[in-house]
């Protein structure tokens, strides 16, 4: 068996076997909520906006109800595997709630392939990522196809950003070839909305070529298309959802922002995440126009993703499997960043929060779950897990620091990172590996039957 | 279709290696953004410590899922948001001889506490507001409306029940546990007992990490109907009161006394100093590893070759 075609297949084994007995129940609950809602023909911007509102009715807070709050084309992914699951287990409900802070009911025996069902999406773009990195380097895809981090996000959690991930590789390897579909891939990238700190990159690379610019906007207004239709039909909610709530979130997640996590006042708590904000819109100016236009595409959206990873205000555990792909194919960059995120995972969320498919088949597994997490909410309300989570969080920003520097150097042309070491780093350095990727990419479309 | 690359053509080595004066610069712009990123850190991380000390005192603070916060220099008052029946809310005495230790006073529970035959928790619609001074829970029904109003003092914290119309109440107060209240031990009864009406509760209680004896009390605005006290294993863990009115407050005070020798135990409210030695410690190790690390590195690279 061709070797490229083993690593896909392994990868496809480990995820498959895995997929059916864990998930975020909050996530996943919200995929397979949305999913439903969607065949029913129901707005699910409406069902978050109203609940968000009821929210603020009964606190008297800027609080929002965290269910779907993504790009409309997302759950079109999903839908059609949810519509295949209720063909075969019927439209009775199989998990029961699931939002914070309540648990969930699960109904058995289909939650495992309810699991199977909704992930498939996400297992399929792991296992492309993985052949399009086997078609580079096989080691960077040996990487990609095994590295826990990867596959606990996608498989274990239930988290999509690896079609970020996917998306944003397409929109990359596609750009020296269509711009169209450099453009598309790049829209469909925007399923987690954070990529759109790259659209000025973008635009400023294609700016003084009007067709190619042209076309990669023509591309990205393609995937546009239902966020306008939901502009018409219900510019409240829509609004409300991707503008209001992503853009009024407390910073946090693993990076040095999380400290304001303990500091329990929510009006303040928003008025200092505006301070990142302020940081991101002058580096992204910064970089963009020292770089954009100058360096490769690659390390240019590495270093505007690594400058978002820095001083935007929210980044989630997952948010890197979306990049590692990139960073796989960047010389400059250490792939084991993965590290900190997938500790910072066991640190916020128990470890048996992600096995409640299993725990939830018996009363007595049942018993232990409220007993391990009676101790890890008094850890919890002891402050012992902030203090971890505070340092993992800055030293995960630490390390993206150390690599955007190394990038920053490489794309100046300049001296290596380490003092003493001279070494040609510049685009000679690492546009072999682009071009291998290019020639690839390029044979695998001319081949084509 | 426009097939031209879009990175710029390959240059010569030559063209690649930078001037020493280039390189210069670019170390100076290296270093310079890492001490801004450095101070950006550290600086941050006083953020907690300042809200505590500078915005947080007298004032209820809403956060989370809709849950309400008051920390004066006597009580921490927490209110829980509305998809949680407990502590509604639940009053913490800090001790005059360790400030940071929250000591759990009496708490509120909506989960066990009636209006007219309905479930505070889990029948009525809550709608909260606050202002510095008061936090105003409003239960409404069709037939009847509750405000709850929580106001903090340093010597007291006052919750008072107050409607319209003329209500009749069940509320449950909760401790674990309370030694003796109005002077009868959990040694004297192992049924739950009616005390004689009365409109003022006294209560004692021990707590073992900071090896103190503490002491609270509650202060009706009228006479109650009934009022209960639940033993438990160890001393009593509730109190009930039953009342008809249409206003009722609740005016909640403790102190704790030192008694043995507390070790200063560790607690929540000590993060805010805890978090800018993090973020020194980690930054430091960044900085040493970066300027070490390397030389490090390079002579181990030095002598292999």
């Amino acid at each position: 068996m061709e070797e490229r075609s083993r690593i896909v297949l392994l990868a496809a084994a480990v995820r498959l076997a895995i997929a059916p007995f864990f998930m975020h129940a909050g996530d996943v609950g919200t995929i397979y909520e949305s999913s439903i809602m969607t065949l029913k023909g129901l707005n699910v911007y409406d069902f978050v906006y109203a609940k968000t509102m009821q929210m603020q009715n009964a606190t008297g807070l800027p609080v929002f109800f965290e269910g779907y709050a993504y790009h409309p084309l997302l759950i079109y992914f999903f839908a059609p595997f949810y519509w295949l699951f209720s063909l075969i287990a019927g439209p009775s409900p199989v998990m029961i709630d699931g939002h914070y802070p309540s648990l969930p009911v699960l109904v058995y025996p289909w939650t495992p392939l309810l699991l199977l069902m909704l992930k498939i999406p996400i297992i399929l773009a792991d296992l492309l990522v993985v052949y399009l990195l086997a078609r580079v380097d096989m080691g960077k895809a040996e990487i990609y196809a095994f590295c826990p981090y990867v596959i606990f996000i996608s498989t274990v959690w239930g988290m999509f950003d690896s079609l970020v991930g996917l998306f944003l590789l397409a929109s990359y390897l596609m750009s020296s070839r269509n711009n169209f579909l450099s453009g598309l891939f790049y829209g469909l990238s925007l399923l987690k909305l954070y990529t759109v700190v790259l659209l000025p990159l973008y635009v400023v690379r294609l700016f003084r070529r009007r067709r190619a610019l042209v076309e990669f906007l023509a591309g990205l207004a393609v995937t546009l298309l239902p966020v306008a239709y939901y502009l018409i039909v219900s510019p409240l909610s829509i609004w409300n959802v991707l503008v209001t709530f992503q853009g009024t979130r407390i910073m946090g997640g693993v990076n040095l922002y999380n400290f304001i996590w303990i500091v329990q006042d929510l009006i303040f708590d928003l008025a200092v995440s505006m301070v990142p904000t302020v940081l991101l819109l002058v580096a992204l100016y910064y970089l963009i126009s020292r770089f954009g236009r100058k360096a490769p595409l690659l390390e240019s959206i590495l270093v505007i993703m690594f400058a978002y990873f820095l001083f935007g205000k929210v980044i989630n555990e997952q948010f890197l499997v979306s990049i590692f792909p990139l960073i796989l194919l960047c010389r400059e960059c250490d792939h084991r960043l993965w590290v900190a995120p997938f500790v910072f995972v066991f640190l916020r969320s128990p470890f048996y929060y992600f096995m409640l498919p299993i725990l939830w088949t018996s009363p007595i597994f049942y018993g232990y779950y409220l007993q391990a997490d009676e101790v890890w909410r008094q850890l919890q309300a002891a402050g012992y897990l902030q203090i971890p989570m505070y340092a993992v969080g800055i030293a995960f920003s630490l390390l993206i620091f150390w690599n955007l520097l190394r990038l920053v150097d490489a794309t100046r042309g300049g001296v290596s990172s380490i003092p003493g070491v001279t070494e040609p780093t510049g685009h000679r350095a690492y546009d072999h590996v682009l071009k291998r990727a290019r020639g690839v990419w390029e044979n695998s479309i001319t081949n084509r039957p | 279709m426009d097939k031209t690359p879009h990175y710029p053509p390959e240059k010569p080595l030559s063209q690649l290696c930078l001037s020493v004066q280039e390189r210069r610069i670019g170390l100076k712009l290296k270093n310079r953004l890492t001490l801004f990123f450095a101070v950006y850190i550290i600086a941050l991380s006083f953020v907690p410590f300042l809200h505590d000390t500078l915005i947080a005192q007298g004032r209820w603070l809403g956060y989370g899922t809709g849950a309400y916060q008051y920390q004066n220099q006597h009580y921490f008052v927490l209110f829980n948001d509305p998809y949680d029946g407990s502590s509604k809310p639940h009053i913490h005495v800090n001790p005059d001889f360790a400030p940071a230790a929250r000591i759990s006073l009496l708490e509120f529970s909506d989960w066990t506490s009636w209006v007219n035959d309905h479930n505070l928790f889990n029948e009525f619609n809550v709608a909260m507001r606050a202002d510095p001074r008061t936090l105003d829970v409003t239960y409404a029904l069709p037939e009847v409306v509750i405000h709850k109003y929580v106001e903090v003092s340093s010597e007291s914290v006052k919750v008072t029940l107050q409607s319209e119309k003329e209500f009749s109440a069940h509320l449950e107060m909760w401790r674990w546990v309370m030694t003796s209240i109005n002077g009868i031990s959990a040694k004297d009864t192992t049924k739950p007992l009616a005390i004689p009406p009365t409109t003022l509760v006294e209560f004692t209680f021990e707590d073992e990490r900071l090896q103190s004896l503490g002491r609270g009390r509650i202060v009706m605005s009228a006479m109650p109907a009934q009022v209960k006290i639940w033993p438990h294993e160890k001393g009593f863990n509730k109190i009930t009161i039953d009342f008809v009115n249409s206003m009722m407050s609740f005016t909640v005070s403790g102190s704790m006394e030192e008694v043995g020798a507390p070790s200063q135990p560790w607690s929540y409210a000590l993060l805010p100093y805890v978090m800018p030695i993090v973020a020194i410690t980690v930054v430091a190790l960044y900085l040493l590893v970066g300027k070490y690390g390397r030389t490090l590195k390079n002579r181990i690279a030095s002598r292999s070759s």
